[in-house]
């Protein structure tokens, strides 16, 4: 069965069932993947795949159930269990179906050059990087990941208040990780990226870059466990930035699990920062131009001279706040319920190089990695407690490399301590992105 | 759920290039998500997945491929696209399929799908009053309610055609109180191989009232000193430690490709004497049990660290072909969107000797973690992290005051050789593993153990 077939029976059943207002919700995607081992391809993956979320107006509640096969049978299953679903709802504010904005911005979500790279391309660029990989030096064991995936997907929103849209999008994206080894110690070195652009990706760069990381972690010392100036590298402060990135969420603010609630208008960072949330960014992995409910989408500063400006807003959280829509409505696939989630989320940078940074730093710490994030952060009261990697800072220099550490602070305290912002902004594999950021201090403990 | 003769059709058309095994695995699934909040139903989502994963093995080379699109020309269609990633001549033909009936270790009563989701309501209201009038500094509740029944079939080019159904039902209790200045969180999560007859029998009043005491304690505590002290860690979900210090690290995802400080290292001490680490599929009707794993082999029980010395690995088929070793019935996946690759089922430490108030009453001046939080582990380096939910100073030999923000950081390798008591309290607790091949569900467990030194990173020493 076609997808408009499809969508008319299931329709049909629906308000036959007693169904007002109806939507299906429909994504397919196109992926490919593969990964390399000494040489040869050792895993190579390829998919299509393509599923429907319906969700309906029943009794003036919502109810919602996705299926992925476009059978008959799928059909009654939608309707009847989003039906049950829509029953058993008791929260008051519902949701609506939404007819359309009056305008979508146009944005280029789709590089065509990028579709005409090919399979053997791919491998091929895989295999140049790994012969640099090996060839760096001879500390170089191996790889844990070394992988590359590329997909195309395309979005439909169709419903009955006369609202159909659809976009498509691509991307190409790399992970690495390099395992080097002397003596008993054993270090990786990561290089992640994704983008539109595939000549972005030039191999012997990549390579000296996953292989020094590795490299300069060994000889690792220990330092005194005490608060420290603390300088999070773009990846580790983008990191921190992507598990915090929910306080900003009107949803989990009403909800009461965001301290931000009612801080419009505030200051809560330090006067240097600016935060923004651009859904027309060129490599963005979240950019769009309406979003999961068909609400046209919009680049807008979220936190400006460390006031907070807006929460992000689907339209039932800004009917609750008596708002507009920030155009954050968000769906994770046609398998989630709708959320709300930042589209491309930037620290903005400056024009301080990382080096200048450090260089202002009389003992401190440099940290490069973090980890135990889903397990380590608590989003409702900021606290964190992470393992960490990183470096000794003397006199404005870097030093020796330190033993595992963890950091603790907390996020809103964080936020008002930043000292300095770099201007290496980074996304790596992510819809959040930071430059490097000097913290006034958090504290340290060294294994 | 698949025609015999389209089957035999794709594995064909999967070895058309020279691959010398192929395989297909199909799945479908429906599932209940229910999430009640404030006392209210908040979400109830319900959902089909369903789909076919290809897998073609050439040598030391893998495929893989998987779609939505259940039609034979689809099917084709993908299996033609795996085959175009090898490039020769036929080489060998599939073997006939021989259906093979399995019984399933873990029966079910009540079908999750056929139960009124009112019930499954019922149930989720009387788990949120437990908590939430568990103490008035309760300030919130959390109730998830998750059901699934899995289909699947599996079939490759050595004959095999096997089917199976998976139900697992779970509850996930999430408590938060709050003394108006701070929020903390409590939480437990019981789960299991079992339809909705996990309910009915389910202490409902324990779970509920352990995830709020939890969150009431730690309001209370005091922030955890950082520094090195012995760790005393106790039954139950404490296993996560292992989990992730030792039992990834033996899984042949990593050590096929050396990548392990576990790898080459059969017959040797990688563990104190008092160590015996277990990885069992078949426990009847646990969270993390399995009938078949996801190419169709029957569960197991691997012992694989025993007194302290490493007998075995976790070996999936493909990884087994690198290492020259047979699967052990651990080849899983989260769904047909993953190929499969070695994972664990129920992981614990076996019972030792030592009582728990034996453990305790023997430790001086240390750490007790009750309750322990999630992690993550670097494989390559065994380098981990966790969160301690719940945990306390012990001194004397007693139990004192409670304490927030711990966590534990360490090297599972160094960490393993540091067990110096094993307690006689063996228990399992239920949670969800990440890896290559997505996210499973497993069991963790183990008895009280004390590990002689640990780097506990406290929260704010000094402020």
């Amino acid at each position: 069965m076609n997808i408009q077939e499809f969508q008319q029976k299931l329709f049909g059943l629906g308000e036959k069932h007693g169904f007002t207002d109806m939507e299906l919700y429909f994504e397919r995607e196109e992926k490919f993947k593969c990964g390399l081992f000494k040489g040869e391809v050792d895993s190579y993956e390829t998919s299509e795949i393509a599923g429907g979320s319906f969700r309906g107006l029943y009794n003036g509640k919502m109810g919602y159930a996705f299926t992925e096969k476009l059978d008959e049978d799928s059909v009654s299953y939608l309707v009847e269990n989003a039906k049950e679903n829509a029953q058993l709802i008791e929260e008051e504010i519902q949701e609506e179906i939404f007819g359309g904005s009056e305008k979508y911005q146009e944005g280029s979500f789709y590089s065509a050059e990028l579709a005409k790279v090919t399979v053997p391309e791919k491998i091929e660029l895989l295999k140049e990087i790994e012969k640099h990989i090996y060839a760096f030096d001879e500390r170089v064991t191996g790889t844990n990941y070394f992988i590359l995936e590329s997909a195309e997907s395309e979005r439909f929103i169709i419903n009955n208040k006369g609202l159909s849209l659809d976009e498509r999008q691509n991307y190409i994206g790399m992970y690495i990780s390099v395992v080097v080894k002397q003596g008993d110690e054993t270090k990786t070195g990561a290089y992640v990226k994704a983008t539109k652009d595939f000549s972005a990706f030039v191999p012997r760069e990549i390579a000296k870059y996953a292989v020094e990381e590795a490299l300069s972690k060994l000889n690792a010392q220990t330092a005194d466990s005490k608060h420290y100036p603390v300088l999070l590298r773009n990846d580790a402060a983008g990191d921190l930035f992507r598990t915090f990135s929910e306080i900003f969420s009107a949803e989990n603010a009403q909800k009461g699990r965001s301290k931000l609630k009612g801080m419009e208008g505030e200051l809560i960072a330090a006067p240097a920062l600016q935060l923004v949330d651009d859904p027309f960014l060129k490599d963005g992995l979240l950019s769009r131009s309406f979003d999961s409910e068909g609400v046209a989408t919009m680049k807008k500063a979220i936190v400006k001279d460390g006031k907070l400006v807006t929460l992000l807003h689907n339209r039932k959280t800004a009917g609750t706040a008596g708002v507009e829509s920030t155009g954050n409505a968000y769906k994770g696939s046609y398998k989630g319920s709708l959320t709300v989630s930042p589209t491309n989320l930037y620290v903005k940078p400056s024009n301080k190089s990382i080096e200048e940074l450090t260089a202002s730093v009389d003992e401190g710490i440099l940290i490069t990695d973090l980890a135990g994030l889903h397990s380590g952060a608590d989003t409702v009261s900021g606290d964190f407690s992470l393992a960490a990697n990183g470096y000794f800072v003397k006199d404005g220099k870097v030093q020796n490399t330190v033993k595992q550490m963890t950091i603790a602070g907390n996020f809103f305290d964080l936020l008002k301590n930043i000292e300095a912002i770099g201007s290496d902004l980074e996304f790596l594999m992510s819809n959040v992105g930071s430059p490097s950021l000097l913290i006034k201090e958090l504290a340290v403990t060294v294994e | 759920m698949l025609a015999k003769s389209v089957i035999e059709d794709v594995l064909t058309a999967a070895l058309a290039t020279g691959g010398d095994f192929s395989e297909v695995f199909l799945e479908d699934r429906y599932t209940n998500n229910l999430t009640l909040q404030g006392g209210k139903i908040e979400n109830s989502l319900s959902g089909r997945d369903f789909g076919i994963g290809i897998r073609v093995f050439k040598g030391l080379q893998s495929v893989y491929t998987y779609t939505t699109d259940g039609s034979k020309e689809g099917l084709l269609k993908a299996a033609r696209n795996a085959a175009h990633a090898i490039s020769g001549e036929t080489i060998i033909h599939p073997a006939p399929l021989k259906k093979e009936i399995v019984t399933c270790a873990h029966p079910i009563t009540i079908n999750p799908r056929e139960t009124e989701k009112t019930r499954k309501v019922n149930v989720m209201k009387k788990a949120y009053e437990i908590a939430k009038n568990y103490h008035s500094s309760i300030h919130q509740v959390l109730v998830r309610y998750l059901d699934e029944e899995q289909n699947v079939l599996i079939a490759n080019s050595e004959g095999k055609f096997i089917e199976d159904k998976r139900v697992r039902s779970r509850l996930a209790i999430q408590s938060i109180a709050s003394d108006g200045k701070q929020m903390q969180p409590g939480f437990y999560g019981p789960g299991a191989h079992k339809g909705f007859e996990f309910f009915e029998n389910l202490n409902l009043e324990h779970y509920a009232n352990e995830a709020s005491r939890i969150a009431v304690t730690m309001l209370g505590a005091d922030p955890c000193p950082s520094g090195k002290f012995p760790v005393i860690i106790d039954n139950e979900f404490g296993g996560v430690i292992f989990h992730e210090a030792c039992g990834h690290g033996l899984e042949a995802t990593s050590v096929a490709k050396n990548n392990s400080v576990f790898a080459n290292r059969i017959g040797e001490k990688v563990a104190s004497d008092v160590v015996t680490y277990i990885d069992d599929g078949t426990i009847a009707n646990e969270w993390g049990s399995i009938t078949i794993d996801d190419e169709g082999e029957k569960a197991r029980k691997n012992v694989l660290i025993e007194n302290g010395i490493l007998k075995g690995y976790l070996i999936d088929k493909f990884n087994g072909r690198r290492m020259g070793m047979e699967s052990t019935g651990s080849g899983r996946r989260q769904s047909y969107r993953f190929a499969p690759t070695s994972r664990m089922t129920n992981t614990y430490i076996a019972e030792g000797k030592s009582s728990p108030e034996e453990i305790i009453s023997n430790t001086e001046h240390g750490i007790y973690t009750k309750y322990m939080g999630g992690g993550s582990v670097n494989p390559a380096t065994g380098d981990y992290n966790f969160a301690v939910m719940e945990a306390y100073l012990v001194k004397d030999g007693k139990i004192g005051k409670p304490l927030k923000g711990a966590t534990l950081v360490g090297n599972g390798a160094e960490t393993l050789q540091l067990v110096d008591m094993v307690g006689n309290n063996l228990g399992h607790g239920a949670g969800m593993c990440g890896s290559l091949s997505g996210s499973i569900p497993v069991n963790v467990g183990q008895p009280m153990i004390r590990v002689s030194e640990m780097t506990v990173g406290g929260s704010k020493e000094g402020e």
